[in-house]
């Protein structure tokens, strides 16, 4: 097959199985990037954007209602990267609306739902590229990550999710969720092409003054599964609020195998009160943030203008019908913790608690080479599953545990561990800023431990 | 009853740089609504702020003229808040950290001099501009993101003479040193004023604040009108409400625009996107010590090296081009007082009377040096410099070209001057007779002769002695 034939095929695969899993929100014609191809890295590779990702003259709607009708007029940093790099873009994903949420219940299309069980949700808030690599259609999506939006997906979908470095890819062009806390990320079906990714889409851009200048290393040609005298430490706070016991032994015949491979595995606790303080603080830092860099979509300049007798009536009633209600709550959150009255004792305490959460990671990557846990307690919850008690230890830590990677900036990656009732579950791994080279061995390690590697769930 | 007047002034000053302060799009004034705007100016989804570098150097440089500290970690905070005129739904500014405080300018109080504190200066972006035609909001988004700087002052001053006086300081320092326009009228220079009275030995009034004065002579009315108006109200036993108000040019009074109760909150918090910017020693002292000349500097050099009077002294300080061009003529002459003539008098005349600014006007510096050379050299005369010359070198010809051209170049040659001289001789037998009964003014009336027949350009002092020469050698005949 020529590249022209398998780009059309994974266009009309994405339409196929978009039926079934609601993960697009608009396709895009290839026509002109077939035409203007570069042979680069990923020369001729079909691949699939969120809908927070901008891009010129397509289209992007972060699934919000406000932005139905949003054409960007500039590309995100990425979208340039991809197209030097020859990758052609066929579809925007779904998402949960402002890449808000961890469910992708809330996106304006309706949910995605999970390849490997429809009744089951596909996680959020990166779950239309998640899916899609899962199902087959792409060997590599784009999503962001804010607290595990691409970590947690990869997890309930049985793909490789990975967050590099916060600053190794510039946030340019990518609609924001909580600009201290959002990455950009990616879903792939194995670590060579994950490594391969990050050569194309890391490297310093002066648009984005977060955006590092260490120089991008070939991540692809280091790629080496000999673990030998690594140092893992197994994350003990999340193993001791898993109620799975499924989980538990599938992630113990990983420490053995890893173990096997030659590395010193040791169990590390944290401060438990931060560990619980952690799901809190994030909610504050991200809602604050958020309230914050929403505050554009007022539908006077682009997005879609309700009726007013002033401007000031036009962006109250564009606001107000515009956005869902779970980001009109979030906004309401975020807004009173920054209020002058709150803001010390609400988003700066968070802030702290942040610090300081960052500094017991930081103490033990000072003496370990890699941070491991489930990604989560459990397989992708069913979709009208209301059961969870967001208060719980295993909520707040066992579900919630990957937010340390965005707290820290520091590269994680999720990989798929293993199977539940035939759906998929994955591990968790977290390193020191920028080592993302170990991050694709260690990954390597787990891919030839578990085995699961090129998965693809049977949708159509 | 006589109160005590406390005054502090804001000032808005949008910095003159290339681009931005957060993007790269043209900072220009004057260009085609909505031309000068990008991405990022217009607050679309998924852009980011980018610090303009050149705007630090130039809030460097103001703070270093008005002797402020400067905070060498640069950092930026989030001001929220909804408006029509507000892309991204907040302004970048620096709440917390501003880039420079502590400073203090003089002011000229009639004889002495009066130390005005500043309080801080700190960097921002401007807003987009609005009109309100009809019904109808047109907004313009080319100000959008400019670069500006705000200037807070203590409340050291007491009458509206001192403010006038502290703006037009700011407003030439600002100037001098190159880092805006401070064109009030275009609004790249913007003066918001706080003003309470008390009686004395009492506390602090209630103020209440005048925005957007445009003019360094509505500050002054302005306030002069606000004391008098509170004045009157204290004397009535009445209070002074708080609230923001506006100075009305055609009834010269100030009126209220929105009474300030409880006021908004921003929700100030640290811009997530600008990781703070710590300044290298270097590159800060760098700037410091290579600033532009401040007017005081000025005023002693141009006494210093051109000796000359307070009078053009001040004049230049107060025209800056015109002291500009000066400086540039001074490249190809020595005569400062005769450069200063031509330009203060004829120059400025010439211009005015074709209405054409300085800084559009075509003269090449080196002409107008060699114009007061030539008449020096007696090539041409005075009245042929100002009256033929300056016209044409102003309008960018080359001295000599239009000397050339015009046929103005006095003749030197003792022939062809002799031979007009006995030709007005032959003429004039009765000036001969004048000369020899000692009626000099007969001379003076030759040379005019001469000079008519030359038309001009017989040299004058030499026809003078020639006709000396002749008229003695006649008589003694």
């Amino acid at each position: 097959m020529n590249i022209e034939e398998k780009v059309y095929e994974a266009l009309n695969n994405a339409k196929l199985v978009n039926e079934k899993i609601n993960a697009v929100i608009n396709f895009v014609d290839p026509k002109e990037q077939l035409e203007n191809l570069n042979e680069g890295k990923l020369y001729g590779m079909p691949i699939a954007l969120k809908d927070n990702i901008s891009t010129k003259g397509i289209k992007t709607t972060a699934a919000s209602k406000m932005l139905e009708n949003y054409v960007p007029i500039y590309d995100a940093f990425v979208v340039k990267k991809l197209k030097e790099a020859g990758a052609v873009t066929i579809c925007k994903t779904s998402m949960d609306e402002l890449a808000m949420g961890g469910t992708n219940l809330t996106a304006c299309i309706g949910p995605v739902l999970n390849p490997y069980d429809l009744k089951r949700m596909s996680g959020g808030s990166s779950g239309g590229s998640a899916a899609l690599v899962s199902s087959g259609v792409v060997p590599l999506a784009l999503g962001s990550d804010t607290g595990d939006s691409v970590r947690k997906p990869a997890s309930f979908c049985g793909v490789i999710g990975v967050k590099p470095t916060y600053g190794r890819i510039s946030r340019y062009g990518v609609i924001p969720y909580a600009s201290s806390l959002d990455h950009v990320g990616y879903f792939t079906r194995n670590v060579k092409t994950a490594s391969l990714t990050l050569e194309v889409l890391a490297g310093r851009d002066d648009n984005d003054m977060t955006s590092s200048f260490k120089e991008v290393e070939e991540y692809s040609k280091l790629l080496n599964s000999d673990i030998q005298g690594k140092k893992i430490a197994i994350f003990k706070n999340v193993i001791d609020s898993l109620t799975n016991q499924k989980t538990k032994d599938m992630f113990n015949d990983l420490i053995i195998k890893l173990k096997e491979k030659g590395a010193t595995i040791e169990e590390v606790s944290f401060n438990d009160d931060l560990m619980k303080a952690m799901l809190p603080a994030y909610y504050l830092i991200s809602n604050c943030e958020a309230a914050s860099n929403h505050s554009n979509l007022d539908g006077l300049r682009f997005g879609v203008q309700q009726d007013g007798s002033d401007t000031n009536e036009i962006m109250i009633n564009s606001r107000t019908k515009g956005f869902g209600p779970l980001i009109r709550k979030r906004f309401v959150i975020g807004s009173y913790g920054l209020f002058v009255e709150n803001q010390d004792r609400l988003f700066r305490q968070a802030q702290k608690v942040r610090r300081l959460i960052v500094e017991e990671v930081k103490e033990c990557l000072d003496k370990y080479d890699c941070l491991i846990a489930p990604a989560s307690n459990d397989i992708a919850p069913l979709l009208d599953d209301h059961s969870r008690d967001e208060l719980s230890d295993h909520y707040l830590i066992a579900e919630n545990h990957m937010v340390i990677g965005n707290f820290t900036g520091y590269p994680s990656m999720t990989l798929p561990m293993g199977f539940i009732d035939k759906c998929p579950i994955g591990v968790n791994i977290t390193l020191k800023a920028f080592d993302e080279v170990n991050m694709f061995n260690i990954g390597l390690a787990i891919e030839e431990s578990t085995g699961l590697k090129d998965l693809v769930a049977k949708v159509i | 009853m006589n109160y005590e007047v406390v005054i502090g002034i804001e000032i808005h000053c949008e910095l003159k740089t290339k681009t931005k302060m957060f993007s790269g799009a043209p900072s220009s004034f004057g260009n085609e609504a909505n031309t000068n705007t990008n991405e990022i100016d217009l607050g679309h989804p998924g852009t980011l702020p980018s610090v303009n570098k050149e705007a630090v150097k130039k809030a460097i440089q103001a703070c270093a003229a008005l002797h402020l500290e400067i905070d060498p970690l640069i950092k930026f905070d989030r001001k929220n808040y909804y408006y029509s005129d507000l892309p991204k739904g907040y302004q970048i500014t620096q709440q917390f950290f501003p880039i420079g405080k502590n400073g203090y300018v003089y002011i000229d109080d009639g004889d002495t001099k009066k130390k005005i504190r500043i309080n801080r200066i700190h960097l921002e972006e401007d807003t987009a501009k609005q009109f309100h035609i009809g019904n109808e909001t047109l907004i313009d988004f080319n100000r959008a993101g400019t670069p500006l700087i705000e200037i807070v002052s203590e409340p050291d001053m007491t009458s509206g003479k001192q403010a006038a006086q502290y703006v037009e300081t700011l407003r030439q320092t600002l100037l001098y040193i190159g880092v805006s326009d401070v064109k009030m009228e275009e609004g790249s220079m913007r003066c918001d004023v706080n003003i309470s009275l008390n009686k004395p030995n009492e506390g602090y009034g209630v103020k209440t604040e005048i925005k957007n004065l445009n003019s360094i002579g509505n500050v002054q009315k302005a306030i002069d009108y606000e004391i008098e108006r509170q004045s009157k109200l204290l004397d009535e036993g009445k209070t002074i409400t708080q609230a923001t108000r506006r100075y009305d040019e055609s009834t010269k009074t100030t009126i209220e625009m929105r009474k300030k109760g409880g006021s908004i909150d921003y929700k100030f918090f640290p811009e997530p996107n600008i990781f703070p910017i710590r300044l290298l020693d270097e590159w800060v002292s760098e700037i410091v010590n290579n600033l532009p000349e401040l007017p005081e500097e000025r005023k002693i050099r141009y006494k210093k090296d051109y000796n000359l009077s307070d009078n053009e002294i001040n004049i230049y300080i107060s025209n800056k081009e015109l002291a500009s061009l000066f400086e540039n003529v001074m490249k190809y002459t020595d005569n400062a007082k005769a450069v200063s003539n031509w330009l203060i008098t004829d120059v400025l005349a010439w211009l005015s009377k074709n209405n054409i600014d300085i800084v559009n006007c075509k003269l090449q510096p080196k002409e107008l040096a060699s114009l007061i050379k030539l008449i020096d050299e007696k090539v041409i005369s005075n009245t042929q410099g100002k009256e033929v010359v300056l016209d044409g070198i102003m309008q960018g010809e080359v001295a000599n070209d239009v000397i050339k051209n015009k046929g103005l170049q006095q003749v030197s040659d003792i022939g062809f001057i002799l031979n007009l001289i006995n030709e007005v001789l032959d003429e004039q037998p009765q000036s001969i007779i004048d000369y020899s009964n000692g009626k000099d003014r007969a001379v003076k009336f030759l040379v005019g002769q001469v000079m008519k027949k030359s038309k001009g350009q017989a040299n004058p002092v030499l026809t003078n002695k020639l006709i000396i020469e002749e008229l003695n050698k006649r008589i003694n005949k």
